[in-house]
């Protein structure tokens, strides 16, 4: 009797392990698909932008050749390095905008302080790209629309409005016992020196979190970028240039370039997150634990 | 002090005041020697403008400035192409391009934007010397010239040789007896010359806003049945994100409609054995019908905001002046439309020419640029999209074709 329960709760278990993973396995392919898809389209060997076999006739890398090599169009190298410079440097400001501000609403007890943080979160609640045109005649007042001062636009554009989204790094800050700045400001600390040397090695899960997400919104950027380059080819990202290769001139002779460029851009920010992913959970839940 | 002030002010309103004369004479009496040193911002597609297809747009630029001593010129190059170039122009004029390039369909764009300069007097003369009226009319609005048209802008059929004879590309159905055609059905840039080759209208001749679109009664439903019949047509394929071109390449299709800008891919595909020519008839309840493409140019236009209007003005006519045409069709295969280039035995003989003028002459009409234009494209795509799903059927085809017509009549809101 013993025996036979023990082994209808084995099979029961096996039953349920093989449902489970059908499920997850199914969900895996359907997610997978499209990014395989365009893997492999990156490495087909013919031409065009409509095929009737879903795997490759033939494989080559002159496609990803021809990205480097064939600049003459659309100078992706250019398009991939203003990409880079852009997305660095509004990833550092970002980073440290945000952070700062959420140390500050976290710590710090003044008379702005709720008020701030209902505003920020009305503000939030509006798409950034509803303020596009102002911030394009805003630019253009200032003289940034043009040559090379479009980068530093760019820049300004992506991280500007950081401190906004300060919930989760301050929600995080809140989680440091106070005790441990208290401390610290027995000791002589000030505010600043609490900030780096107490709280910031405390958050470094949040500090990932904050990185990550505010290097991948510059880096994967089209609408700011496209109303801001207009016509300046030379300062082109690449979302800008990867958009251009879907043109009907275009289509036809860089699709299959522009499936590679696609999997370049991803490139980054998978490195990123490789390296970076266990942190990324961390800083969802609290710094000291236990 | 105050006395002061006042005489240092007159007296430096009085050296403006002559510093504009000084400027004026100088670009009125260019014999005088003065040279006035101007930016022109120039806005181009990025093919115009790359090394390997032969930098058109600086050879001009430069020929252009050397033509005429009385500039000192610094150019100013931009990428923009035709089909966008409007858009981007209107949406801030001041910070756009003195020169740049459209696309006709976009010229009420620019007008309600009031963002691009009217040509007339002696430069109009010119434009209007060297072009056919109906290459003219297609950049005029309300009367007012535009802009210079350098190319006309539509599409046509390209087939195989050795599928299709001289003979049977003059009708449809004889092609999809002999071999595999593939159509954009459900692209309503496409769909409509089989209505419009039935009599059907847009606007009266595309200006008149007012009339409306005419997409109704039994010149409209037999169309729609002979759409029908034409999707079950085992020859017949619908070209869809690039799927015809993908069945020239691997021999499953035999010809595709298209325009110039696929010229050099399938060039490339068929080799020798590459036909263009001018569309087709159809044969429709036993008579045969021709179908009617939209068509349209492409043209140099002028920001109205401009500072320096005259030399802007001569650099977009000497842009779309017979020798730049020539240029542009030696380095990047652009059809020119200029009517003295198109005698010339060498492009005169050259089939693309051929059939995209062909088509623009005689198998086209002008696409209307009227606003009420916009709310034409859907109606006529789901129409298409309903065919081949076979939710249109011959059941229900009178009522589907009067529902097109009164959607392309409304403006949707």
């Amino acid at each position: 009797m013993a025996a036979n329960t023990q082994r209808s709760a084995k099979k029961t278990r096996f039953i349920n392990n093989v449902i489970v993973h059908g499920v997850l396995a199914v969900l895996a392919f359907v997610w997978v698909f499209p990014i395989a898809w365009v893997v492999l389209t990156s490495f087909r060997a013919e031409k065009g932008s409509y095929v009737s076999t879903f795997l490759p006739q033939g494989y080559t890398l002159d496609n990803y050749a021809r990205l480097f090599t064939d600049t003459t169009i659309l100078n992706f190298p250019k398009m991939f390095g203003n990409t880079l410079f852009i997305a660095i440097c509004s990833c550092i400001l970002s980073t440290f905008y945000v952070l700062a501000v959420s140390y500050c609403l976290s710590r710090l007890r003044f008379k702005m302080r709720k008020p701030y943080m209902n505003m920020a979160m009305i503000l939030g609640l509006f798409p950034g790209f509803m303020s596009m045109v102002a911030v394009y005649f805003i630019l253009k007042a200032l003289g940034l629309s043009e040559g090379g001062l479009i980068r530093l636009a760019l820049i300004l554009c992506y991280s500007g409005g950081a401190g906004l989204g300060f919930q989760i790094a301050k929600g995080f800050f809140d989680t440091i016992p106070l005790a441990i700045d208290e401390a610290a400001l027995i000791d002589g600390c000030t505010r600043w020196q609490i900030f780096t040397k107490m709280t910031l090695p405390l958050s470094k899960p949040v500090i990932v979190y904050t990185v990550l997400t505010s290097f991948i919104g510059p880096w994967v950027d089209f609408i700011f970028a496209k109303v801001i380059c207009r016509a300046n080819a030379d300062y082109y990202t690449v979302a800008i240039g990867l958009w251009k290769m879907l043109e009907k001139e275009y289509i036809d002779s860089w699709y299959t370039c522009f499936a590679a460029g696609a999997v370049l851009i991803s490139i980054p920010i998978a490195i990123l997150f490789m390296f970076l992913q266990r942190y990324y959970v961390d800083g969802m839940s609290g710094a000291v634990k236990g | 002090m105050k006395k002061k002030l006042a005489i240092l002010l007159s007296a430096a309103m009085g050296l403006s005041v002559m510093g504009g004369c000084g400027n004026s004479a100088a670009q009125s009496v260019p014999e005088d020697g003065k040279v006035e040193h101007i930016r022109l911002m120039v806005w181009a597609p990025s093919g115009d403008q790359s090394k390997d297809s032969g930098e058109w747009l600086q050879k001009c630029c430069e020929a252009f400035d050397e033509a005429h001593p009385e500039y000192d010129i610094d150019f100013v190059y931009g990428v923009a192409d035709e089909a966008t170039a409007a858009g981007t122009v209107a949406q801030d004029p001041d910070a756009s391009a003195d020169v740049f390039m459209y696309a006709n369909d976009n010229l009420s764009v620019l007008t309600d934007a009031k963002a691009i300069a009217k040509i007339g007097g002696i430069y109009e003369e010119e434009v209007m010397s060297t072009n056919s009226e109906t290459v003219t009319d297609s950049v005029r609005s309300d009367g007012y010239l535009y802009g210079v048209p350098f190319t006309t802008n539509t599409w046509f059929m390209y087939y195989d040789k050795s599928v299709f004879s001289d003979d049977d590309v003059k009708n449809l159905d004889t092609m999809l007896e002999k071999g595999v055609v593939s159509f954009p059905f459900t692209n309503s840039w496409y769909l409509p010359s089989f209505y419009i080759g039935n009599g059907c209208t847009l606007f009266e001749d595309g200006t008149v806003e007012e009339a409306g679109v005419d997409f109704t009664g039994e010149k409209a439903y037999e169309v729609t049945d002979y759409l029908i019949d034409l999707i079950d047509n085992p020859n017949f394929v619908v070209d869809a994100d690039g799927s015809g071109m993908a069945g020239l390449r691997d021999g499953s299709i035999n010809a595709i409609f298209t325009g110039s800008w696929d010229a050099a891919s399938i060039k490339e595909i068929l080799g020798d054995n590459m036909g263009v020519v001018s569309l087709p008839t159809y044969t429709l309840n036993g008579e045969e019908k021709q179908m009617m493409a939209y068509a349209g140019s492409k043209a140099i236009g002028v920001n109205s905001t401009s500072d320096h209007m005259v030399a802007s003005i001569q650099l977009a006519i000497y842009l779309g002046s017979a020798e730049a045409q020539q240029l542009h069709y030696e380095l990047r295969n652009v059809v020119p439309c200029n009517t003295e280039l198109l005698q010339d035995p060498g492009i005169a003989s050259d089939m693309l020419v051929t059939a995209q003028n062909d088509t623009f002459d005689n198998t086209s009409i002008l696409q209307p640029f009227v606003s009420a234009m916009s709310n034409c494209w859907t109606p006529v795509e789901n129409m298409g999209k309903g065919i081949r799903n076979e939710s249109v059927t011959h059941d229900n085809s009178r009522e589907q074709t009067d529902g097109m017509n009164e959607a392309m009549n409304s403006n949707g809101i």
